[in-house]
């Protein structure tokens, strides 16, 4: 029961991390219909300045230089490529950014070498214990911020204009414009965002569980894809609760390999995608994503 | 298909046409004749990659994916090597000389350059990854292609061209059981840990450590993780929840600090035995760097760089001079070390006059003892059984040149002495 | 096909002819290697290009036609310590029915393929790719696990695909790369008119309007989801067929290869080439293929590029941003790909060549 009860903190805490990375997609996609590839190169970008600069401005500085940087990132992207593709489909935008995070990640990834970066946070490696069980503080600290964080999301979406430019945006791009809805600064600013809850994500994937910042870092981002997509790809909730289930399914078919030996060892990194096709299947649009209505 | 008629006879036309031409005026047009091997001069029978004055040796190497920093080194060792030889005169009145190939750890990339510097080379000095020898082993073995792999897997073992250095990482964990049981206490009836990577590295050291556990009464509590894999709390839960004893720990370096930091942080203060690959001094200046300090050990062949032995203390010197402010890691050692097979084998083979693939070969599994200088002796003269059943205990040390020293000399424990290697 | 495109064909048939006469063994596998390319990327540009249909799955495909070949043309033995099972059919045998089971396969992910579009297809194809790999470790009886399998060469009319038994062609020794050669041509020339009828014929034209707009290609009568498994499954097959000429190239399978950056590097390939042609896959199959091998080749005579293992940029860092920035700016100003600019430049000189292509680029009117 402990176990159980530990995996599950750990897999309700990192699924959190997912959630900030899936919110990321989800806020991208909201405003630009693309499928942003690119986003495991903005973690690249957020943790790498966090661990270049923590020893000399400080954590909580340099924190938020890398939240800028990515954001920054972001931005340009946006500013540079999607905003000024003219393509048929928003499949070929989504090649595009896997175009842009090779080049991102290549050229990171030749900064940071083989070299493990710690990002200097103030949490190291304390642990707090409920009971019996025990859980670390950088997971607290992931689980607060991530819930502050999307529920800051959900309500900004809700109540102010750039929520409701977006929503329009979404919802009818060309309407949104002709009501007097700019575009380009919605879009611009979807993307500023997904790149600064990039860099928050970035932090608490390289903190303690784990030893730092390497190349490998951007492997993670690529769970958060069935994340975002089980929870419906245009749903900020869904972004949420997908990272939860990701997060709490990878943690017990891990932590319980032993007795499931039969579907092969290993399967903790599979059943995120194997939860995913199931949903798919009984929900094309995911859990709480828009069905689309035209049926012909 | 759509296609006209006449058309078509044009195509087919040209290309006969193309076919005539093409038997005239080609340099690959030999006829066929096998000009594999030739006598030079000096009465020494040579193949591919060796001229009468040079002899041409590959590198097969990672510099731009996961095992860049450890590429890197074994590729500088080794240049470091064949220019120490060249200066005292070379191997054979030839000078030796090398073709380096990066394949970042991509399989197509690797077997596309061995096509391309294979035929120019008579031997392999090192490729790293076992995926890259198994996908090439046919072509290898066809060639005679005397390969020095840099990796530890037992599934490399049984072709007779291919060297895996000292011990494989089955052996090494045998050694590693012995070595928990024999001096941290682990007895009969309890339980152990082993956290592997999925693939040759992590199965080939399971197969040892769950024979030596049969064999010690242990049970092996297994879990098994893939290379993208960061955050084993999962992992340690499924451990503590087994209430093992001890841990190995068969993965890279960054899983192992953070199982061996994890553990500790939630009160599993358990003695932590890795492969040889589980550890680097990277992860000391990380937060995990205290964890690993404290109760982690890994079994390894090869002598660590900061051992007594004169060959290595040169050896740190002389790289420190050629690449200044490099940081040394175990790549530099096995580098050296496998520069060293290579050589020693094209000089048996001048002494036989035979410098042929087959005859590097043939020299390389005459010799029984080799490499008391770099520590172990290991045995070439078979090739489905490890090279040498001694495994050293290695402490993680920050002051120490390569970031650790030896704790316990090399030792074959009995358990390994019996041990039957599947080979495969 | 007009008088110009098949002198043109014509004169590119006679070059590959001729070229294992004269290209030393590193240059013909680079080839092998793009034509395989070529099969997979003329499959996934009938669903991605064609169809509008985003494939992250490509390389599992590759890998069940490959394993497929080598499950069913070994014969049962021992390896890696473990047995191996296999049913030693003749190769051809073999090689086609690796096609159908990747065929079967792709149908199997039919009720998905048929019902997802866009950004919930490729990332439900994602998940292809990662269970793929889990199989081919796990399912070691037929995978051969971690150390994969050797491949039974090729064997066609008497004719073996491999070094051995000797073969002189016009005072040519003929090794398992020039043989292969001409079995690749033979494929990527089959696959690709097969694929260009299927394109401008009235599958094509359904492919296309379910691209440019799904609900008219309902109201004008076109089973969607029916054509959309249909598409999927086709483009599974020649992922298949794609693995089985890989399979024989590599004469040894191993499970890493099949992972994520093969998928990405198919999708590169079609956007680099130019989307829902059967021209535009190859030449970006083989930009892609070509792209590395050449800069590693040659890194000590360009600048910026610095050789294998004397630090600075390498070759292979230099290939992956050249690749990645080549994807962006093709997106961002040569929607039609490297086959589209080819056409473009070709408009003003060339009078009869101009109608054709004009069909080919995406247009870029139509979001969906």
């Amino acid at each position: 029961m402990i176990t159980f009860l530990e995996l599950l903190a750990n897999g309700i805490s990192v699924g959190t991390v997912y959630a900030l990375i899936a919110l990321g997609f989800v806020i991208i996609f909201k405003a630009t219909e693309v499928l942003n590839f690119a986003h495991a190169s903005l973690l690249l970008v957020g943790g790498f300045i966090i661990a270049k600069l923590h020893a000399s401005v400080g954590f909580w500085l340099a924190l938020l230089i890398g939240i800028a940087g990515a954001a920054l990132v972001g931005a340009l992207i946006e500013f540079l490529v999607i905003r000024r593709a003219n393509v048929a489909s928003h499949s070929v935008l989504a090649i595009a950014t896997i175009g842009i995070d090779i080049v991102l990640t290549t050229e990171l990834t030749r900064e940071i070498g083989a070299d493990v970066l710690a990002l200097g946070d103030p949490w190291r490696d304390q642990v707090l214990h409920l009971g019996a069980v025990s859980i670390a503080q950088t997971r607290v600290a992931a689980l607060v911020v991530a819930t502050v964080l999307i529920t800051a999301f959900l309500l900004a979406f809700k109540y102010t204009n750039w929520g409701i430019a977006m929503r329009a945006t979404a919802e009818d791009s060309e309407t949104a414009a002709l009501m007097g809805v700019r575009r380009g600064r919605v879009s611009m600013g979807a993307w500023a965002i997904a790149g600064a809850l990039a860099a928050v994500a970035a932090l608490f994937l390289c903190v303690f569980p784990t030893p730092g910042l390497d190349r490998s870092t951007t492997f993670a981002a690529m769970k958060a894809f069935p994340a975002a997509i089980l929870g419906g790809l245009d749903s900020t909730t869904g972004a949420l609760v997908g990272g939860l289930i990701i997060g709490v399914t990878e943690a017990l078919m891990s932590g319980y390999q032993n007795d499931m030996v039969f579907l092969g060892r290993g399967i903790g990194d599979v059943a995120p995608f194997l939860v995913m096709i199931v949903i798919l299947l009984i929900r094309p649009a995911g859990l709480f994503g828009t069905r689309e209505l035209a049926r012909v | 298909m759509g296609i006209p008629r006449s058309p078509a006879r044009r195509i087919a036309a040209i290309a006969l046409l193309a076919l005539a031409v093409a038997s005239c005026a080609s340099e690959k047009a030999t006829g066929g004749a096998p000009a594999a091997s030739a006598v030079g001069g000096d009465g020494v029978k040579t193949g591919p990659g060796v001229t009468a004055d040079t002899i041409t040796l590959g590198l097969m190497t990672d510099l731009t994916g996961p095992y860049a920093s450890f590429g890197k080194s074994l590729t500088q060792a080794q240049q470091l090597y064949f220019e120490q030889i060249n200066t005292a005169g070379g191997v054979c009145g030839r000078k030796l000389e090398t073709i380096v190939r990066d394949h970042g750890y991509d399989v197509q990339k690797a077997v596309a350059a061995y096509t391309e510097i294979g035929p120019k080379s008579v031997a392999l000095a090192h490729v790293v990854g076992s995926p890259m020898v198994n996908a090439l082993k046919q072509r290898i073995e066809a060639d005679q292609m005397l390969t020095i792999p840099m990796a530890w897997a037992t599934g490399l073992l049984g072709s007779k061209p291919i060297q895996v250095t000292a011990t494989t990482y089955d052996i090494d964990m045998i050694n590693g059981v012995d070595f928990l049981v024999k001096e941290k206490g682990i007895k009969s009836g309890d339980k152990i840990g082993h956290l592997y990577f999925e693939g040759d590295y992590g199965e080939s050291a399971l197969n040892g450590s769950k024979y030596a556990a049969e064999k010690l009464g242990l049970t092996v509590v297994e879990q098994k993780i893939k290379a993208t894999d960061q955050d084993m709390s999962a992992q340690v839960a499924a451990f503590k929840a087994e209430d093992v004893k001890a841990i190995l720990v068969s993965v890279g370096p960054k899983q192992t600090a953070s199982l061996v930091g994890v553990s500790l942080a939630k009160g599993m203060d358990v003695p932590f035995v890795g492969s040889n690959s589980a550890y680097s001094p990277q992860l000391l200046p990380t937060p995990a760097g205290p964890a690993l300090l404290k109760d982690f050990y890994y079994m390894t062949g090869g002598a660590p760089i900061s051992s007594d032995q004169p060959a290595m203390k040169k050896l740190a010197a002389d790289y420190a001079a050629k690449y200044p402010g490099v940081e040394i890691d175990s790549g530099v050692s096995a580098g050296y070390s496998a520069a060293g097979i290579v050589v020693d084998a094209l000089k048996k083979a001048c002494e036989s006059k035979d410098l042929t693939r087959a005859g590097v070969v043939a020299a390389h599994r005459s010799q029984s003892a080799w490499g008391e200088a770099f520590g172990t002796s290991m045995d070439f003269t078979t090739f489905d059984k490890p090279a040498s059943l001694l495994s050293y205990v290695a402490k993680p040390d920050k002051a120490a040149l390569g970031g650790s020293v030896i704790y316990r000399e090399a030792a074959a424990s009995d358990l390994a002495k019996e041990y039957q290697v599947p080979v495969g | 096909m007009s008088r110009r495109t098949l002198l043109w064909s014509a004169v590119l048939l006679a070059a590959a002819v001729i070229a294992p006469f004269y290209l030393e063994g590193f240059w013909l596998q680079a080839g092998l290697f793009a034509m395989s390319a070529a099969v997979g990327a003329i499959g996934i540009n009938l669903l991605t290009g064609a169809t509008g249909q985003l494939s992250m799955g490509h390389a599992f495909f590759l890998a069940i036609g490959a394993y497929a070949y080598v499950y069913f043309a070994s014969e049962p033995g021992q390896g890696g310590g473990h047995a191996l099972a296999g049913l030693g059919l003749p190769t051809p045998v073999a090689a086609i029915l690796a096609v159908v089971v990747a065929g079967v396969a792709g149908g199997v992910f039919s009720p998905i393929a048929g019902r997802l579009k866009g950004a919930y297809l490729g990332i439900a194809t994602l998940a292809l790719v990662f269970l793929g790999q889990h199989l081919l470790f796990n399912v070691e009886p037929v995978t051969g696990g971690f150390n994969g399998r050797a491949v039974p060469p090729m064997e066609l009319f008497g004719l073996v695909f491999a070094d051995s038994p000797a073969l002189v062609v016009a005072q040519v020794p003929f090794g398992a790369l020039e043989r292969l050669w001409f079995l690749g041509l033979a494929v990527v020339v089959c696959a690709g008119l097969f694929a260009r009828g299927v394109l401008r014929g009235r599958p094509g034209r359904a492919m296309n309007t379910i691209r440019d707009h799904e609900i008219a290609a309902g109201v004008m009568g076109v089973p969607v989801a029916r054509y959309r498994a249909g598409v999927f499954v086709l483009s599974s097959m020649y992922g298949g067929l794609a693995g089985v000429l890989i399979a024989l190239v590599f004469q040894r399978t191993v499970p890493e290869y099949f992972g994520l950056l093969l998928s990405l590097d198919y999708l590169a390939m079609i956007i680099i080439g130019g989307l829902g042609s059967v021209a535009g896959a190859v030449i970006g199959a083989v930009f892609i293929s070509m792209l590395p091998q050449l800069l590693t080749r040659y890194s000590d005579a360009l600048p910026l590029v610095a050789e294998p293992g004397s630090g600075g940029v390498s070759p292979a860092e230099a290939a992956r941003i050249l690749y990645g920035a080549a994807v962006v700016v093709i997106v961002l100003f040569l929607p039609g790909g490297l086959f589209g600019l080819a056409g473009r430049l070709r408009l003003p000189l060339g009078r009869r060549a101009a109608p054709v292509l004009a069909t080919k680029t995406p247009s870029p009117d139509t979001r969906n």
